[in-house]
């Protein structure tokens, strides 16, 4: 019974449901959690990746230059965690919404992060959230790939 | 029915009804929407079951559904089983119906998907609860000797001295031929420019105030102060003092900056 009621605890964790797996190559983390957190690859196709990284010095009107091996090593550990490759639930959950052939670049521009996101105005207003891709704002674990309601 | 038998029932009950939420939750997803259908009506049966059942039961047995009362301490049964039962029978009723209801009207899911969820923590806390009564002074130890740990752990190693900048503004100095200016730094630091719209300063995000934290502009995202008395690490990754004075000066001056304009900055923050 209390092994029992532990194993539940543990079965039933809430983390499970809203998980995306974090980067784990340390050049990638550091590299993309520069200027913003590093985002979780599982929330994009790997086509949005690789289109992405062809061109770092053209990054949403920022300027990520890197030199081109670096960016070579990026662009493959992306494509490989994708939501359409390795990105587990979640990326499926994404890719179930993906219209088919499209590359989104951004990923507050997805069907699925639209749908989850259905927000009032005043919630994207607040002090600290700056933009929608700030997910650190609103989801306080998401650098751990957490991201449970609240 | 004997009392033995009213255990065994009430616990082949208990295992059916935990398991059955087990896998409704696990399975609320899209993909897995028929098992989860399917564990939520085994979830409302296990819960009439419970009522039939304590109908059944003898009259001081375990199957009886007692009203929960306030008389701690006194002999028998913990009190608190009473009021776990009287809690979380009810609420984990809302949830299954709440659940039939949502599969035929979608707009009632986000109810379902609240009341499930605080189904869950009821749950969570009657698992602790069952723990803290059966070996609370186990876990207490146990939750004491984590804290301990934790403490020691916090209290990190401190950092240290840092040659490497040392050596980038020697490599600037080589390059630019000239000495460098703090006051030279600073000026840069504070021009305004006109090459982007949005980041008309290094100031934009770095602030006003070197020793502050800064934030992205754009992205929200905090960063740490670039004044070396606040933030010890500043300029001492060669690749990355590389790599960001070409972002950064390309995005704010819309050019790349000089040698010497780069040693005067290194040298601005160095000495803030
Ligand atoms: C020089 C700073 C910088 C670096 C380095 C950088 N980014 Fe960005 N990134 C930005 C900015 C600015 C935005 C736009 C933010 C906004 O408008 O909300 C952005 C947006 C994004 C978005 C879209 C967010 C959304 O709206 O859904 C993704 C995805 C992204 N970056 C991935 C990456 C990856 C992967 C890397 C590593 C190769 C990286 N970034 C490195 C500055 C940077
Ligand atoms: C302004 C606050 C805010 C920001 C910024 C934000 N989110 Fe959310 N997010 C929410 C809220 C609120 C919910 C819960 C919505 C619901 O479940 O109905 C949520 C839910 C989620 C979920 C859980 C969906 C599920 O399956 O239950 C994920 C995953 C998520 N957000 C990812 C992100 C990512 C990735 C970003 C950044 C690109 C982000 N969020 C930015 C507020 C925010
Ligand atoms: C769009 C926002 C932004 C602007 C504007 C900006 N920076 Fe930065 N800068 C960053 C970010 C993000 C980092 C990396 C994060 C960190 O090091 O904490 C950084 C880091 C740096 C570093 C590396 C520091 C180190 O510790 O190695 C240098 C050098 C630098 N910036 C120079 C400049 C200069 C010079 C300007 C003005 C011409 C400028 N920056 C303007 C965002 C900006």
């Amino acid at each position: 019974m209390k092994k029992f009621a532990l194993a539940f605890c543990l079965a039933a964790s809430p983390a499970l449901a809203d998980f995306a797996p974090p980067i784990t190559d340390p050049v990638t983390l550091k590299a993309c959690g520069e200027c913003h957190m590093a985002f979780q690859p599982s929330f994009l196709p790997a086509r949005s990746w690789d289109k992405m990284m062809a061109n770092p010095a053209d990054h949403f009107g920022d300027n990520a230059t890197m030199a081109p091996d670096k960016a070579a090593q990026i662009r493959k550990v992306l494509m490989d965690g994708a939501a359409d490759t390795n990105g587990g639930r979640m990326g499926s959950k994404v890719m179930k919404r993906q219209a088919a052939g499209a590359t989104p670049l951004r990923i507050t521009e997805t069907a699925w992060f639209q749908r989850k996101h259905d927000l009032p105005e005043r919630v994207w207003k607040r002090p600290g959230v700056v933009t929608k891709s700030n997910c650190v704002a609103c989801h306080p674990a998401a650098e751990k790939g957490i991201y449970e309601d609240d | 029915m004997s009392p033995k038998l009213e255990f065994t029932l009430l616990r082949l009950w208990h295992a059916a009804l935990a398991g059955g939420f087990v896998v409704a939750y696990v399975t609320a997803d899209e993909d897995t929407y028929r098992m989860h259908v399917f564990a939520g009506y085994w979830v409302l049966g296990a819960l009439a079951s419970r009522l039939l059942l304590a109908l059944a039961g003898s009259e001081a047995g375990p199957l009886r559904l007692r009203r929960p009362s306030l008389s701690f301490g006194k002999p028998g049964r913990n009190p608190l089983f009473a009021w776990m039962a009287a809690l979380l029978l009810p609420a984990l009723a809302l949830g299954a119906v709440s659940g039939i209801i949502a599969d035929g009207i979608p707009k009632a899911e986000d109810l379902h998907e609240g009341l499930a969820q605080a189904g869950l923590w009821l749950v969570i806390a009657h698992a602790a609860t069952i723990a803290w009564i059966f070996q609370g002074r186990r876990i207490r130890e146990f939750l004491s000797g984590a804290a301990l740990i934790a403490a020691v752990l916090a209290a990190g190693p401190a950092q240290a001295g840092d040659p490497a900048r040392d050596a980038i503004l020697a490599a600037y100095a080589k390059e630019a031929g000239q000495p460098f200016s703090a006051a030279r730094g600073e000026a840069l630091y504070r021009s305004k420019n006109t090459a982007s719209p949005d980041f008309a300063s290094c100031a934009t995000c770095h602030t006003n105030d070197p020793a502050a934290r800064g934030q992205h502009a754009k992205t929200g995202r905090v960063i740490e102060p670039v004044a070396v008395s606040a933030n010890p690490k500043r300029f001492t990754d060669a690749a990355k003092v590389e790599e960001r004075f070409t972002r950064d000066c390309q995005t704010v001056l819309g050019r790349a900056c000089s040698a010497l304009e780069k040693g005067d900055y290194v040298t601005f923050l160095a000495a803030k």
